[in-house]
């Protein structure tokens, strides 16, 4: 299993949905997403790269063919798909500091949804909802959010900067640099591996370093025969 | 209302139902599409680095739904525990159902890049024109899936399986994954190149960021840039 990728937590968490309020909670769900400032407490936390709800029908789970059996389920099904940084606990605790209203909001028409304060409970909830990743795949391993968000700063201010210093003598250039330079202090910065960047590239790596090890062992053996 | 794009950003959402059956060896087929999905953690780098516009993805099993129920913890629960005189049944009710599922679902989640076109198809058509055969592999026991021999049938069948998602939210940016990693190798190299150009001459420094620009070709996206998925500092 691997619910990290770099940077990148997965996140799963499947809810039950009460037939009766799902209406309701789709309704709070397109507020969210159509009235302006509403999502303002979610882009805050900054360490999303993306974030999706989706509810599913009780009768609307794919049904592809005459032999499969058809599902009875009594609830709807509320499915939340996460992308961030940082570890399980700064996420989750991060909805509970930051917008904990918002949260509960959207959450609490999931069968025993305790709400988000305190916290031990809101853990515990989550924890017995959350459905651990097989594989995850990140494009981008070595940046966070905050780094894709940066980097385009970063491009168009090099380009920019560029085109405008052109002509400048030496010295009208250094001071255009160290305007930028000032410009981008917040975006600018190393991105280096993460201790484990992946499962699975924890497990190559240390799969190339056993296999060079032997190799270097069987050398020595042949040599010193 | 819902909607699976959010600016030139897509929100896939897959539930493929996996059959119930055996192998001859006994073994269940979702144990099979796990064990599968588990090998790509063992590659030098997973195989949707290959499919274009990929963002981040997912794969799991969903075995089954999880209602948490705790006794005694819903507001009608607590009223029947006030009134001894209420009998099993009545208690029962207001506890919440137990639900199963019939099937077990692969599950793939992406976010990807779709343009101002908005659509599903390219992606998927790119997709199955890259990885084909690793798909066939993990979808190869699904229900329906025996239907399925080009990129025109992979389409239809991935949108049979599609869920709408009812809130998508992206908090990074929906600019097209070149123009992504182009700016995140830009960004790293010219933290780079202020770090070792402190304290020159107006005159070096001109030159040497001329000579940097050259070699960093920032309007070029193909190259020198970071390739997807990489995961180490050369």
């Amino acid at each position: 299993m691997s619910n990290i990728a770099g940077k990148a937590y997965a996140m799963n968490v499947i809810s039950p949905l009460r037939p009766s309020m799902t209406w309701l909670n789709k309704f709070l769900f397109w507020s969210a997403g159509t009235l302006p400032g509403v999502l303002k407490g979610l882009i805050t936390l900054s360490l999303i790269h993306y974030a999706r709800w989706v509810i599913i029908g009780r009768d609307q789970f794919p049904h592809l063919d005459e032999t499969q059996p058809k599902e009875e389920l009594s609830y709807n099904y509320m499915l939340f798909f996460s992308n961030f940084n940082g570890s399980w606990d700064q996420y989750v605790d991060s909805f509970t500091f930051a917008i904990p209203g918002g949260l509960d909001t959207l959450w609490k028409w999931t069968v025993r949804y305790p709400k988000s304060v305190p916290l031990t409970p809101f853990h515990d909830y989550i924890r017995y909802n959350q459905i651990e990743t097989i594989h995850y795949y990140n494009a981008y391993p070595l940046a966070a959010s905050n780094d894709v968000k940066s980097a385009k700063t970063v491009k168009s201010s090099l380009i920019k900067f560029n085109q405008d210093t052109q002509n400048l003598s030496d010295d009208e250039f250094l001071k255009s640099y160290n305007t930028l330079l000032r410009g981008l202090q917040h975006d600018l910065g190393d991105m280096h591996p993460t201790p484990i960047v992946s499962m699975s590239a924890y497990q190559v790596e240390r799969r190339q370093a056993w296999h060079e090890k032997n190799l270097l062992e069987q050398q020595e053996q042949s040599h010193g025969k | 209302m819902a909607s699976n794009i959010s600016g030139n950003a897509y929100a896939l959402t897959i539930l493929s139902p996996i059959k119930d059956g055996f192998t001859q060896d006994e073994i269940a087929y979702s144990d099979i599409v796990r064990d599968r999905l588990q090998g790509w953690n063992a590659e030098s780098n997973s195989p949707m680095t290959l499919t274009p516009q990929t963002y981040l993805c997912r794969f799991f099993v969903l075995d089954d739904v999880y209602t948490e129920s705790l006794p005694g913890a819903s507001a009608l629960d607590t009223i029947v525990d006030w009134l001894p005189f209420v009998p099993d049944w009545a208690r029962r009710c207001a506890l919440p159902a137990e639900d199963h599922l019939k099937s077990r679902y692969l599950v793939f989640s992406s976010n990807f890049y779709c343009g101002p076109g908005g659509s599903v198809d390219d992606y998927l058509r790119g997709m199955w024109n890259a990885i084909g055969d690793r798909v066939q592999d993990i979808w190869g026991y699904c229900y329906g899936f025996e239907a399925v021999n080009d990129a025109d049938s992979f389409i239809a069948y991935m949108k049979k399986c599609q869920l709408t998602a009812t809130l998508f939210f992206v908090g990074a940016n929906d600019d097209p994954l070149e123009e992504q990693l182009k700016a995140l190798y830009l960004k790293q190299e010219f933290a780079k190149f202020a770090v070792d150009n402190q304290g020159l001459s107006a005159a070096e420094l001109k030159q040497n960021f001329q000579a940097f620009f050259e070699r960093v070709q920032p309007a070029n996206l193909s190259a020198p840039t970071w390739a997807a998925g990489k995961y180490r500092l050369d």
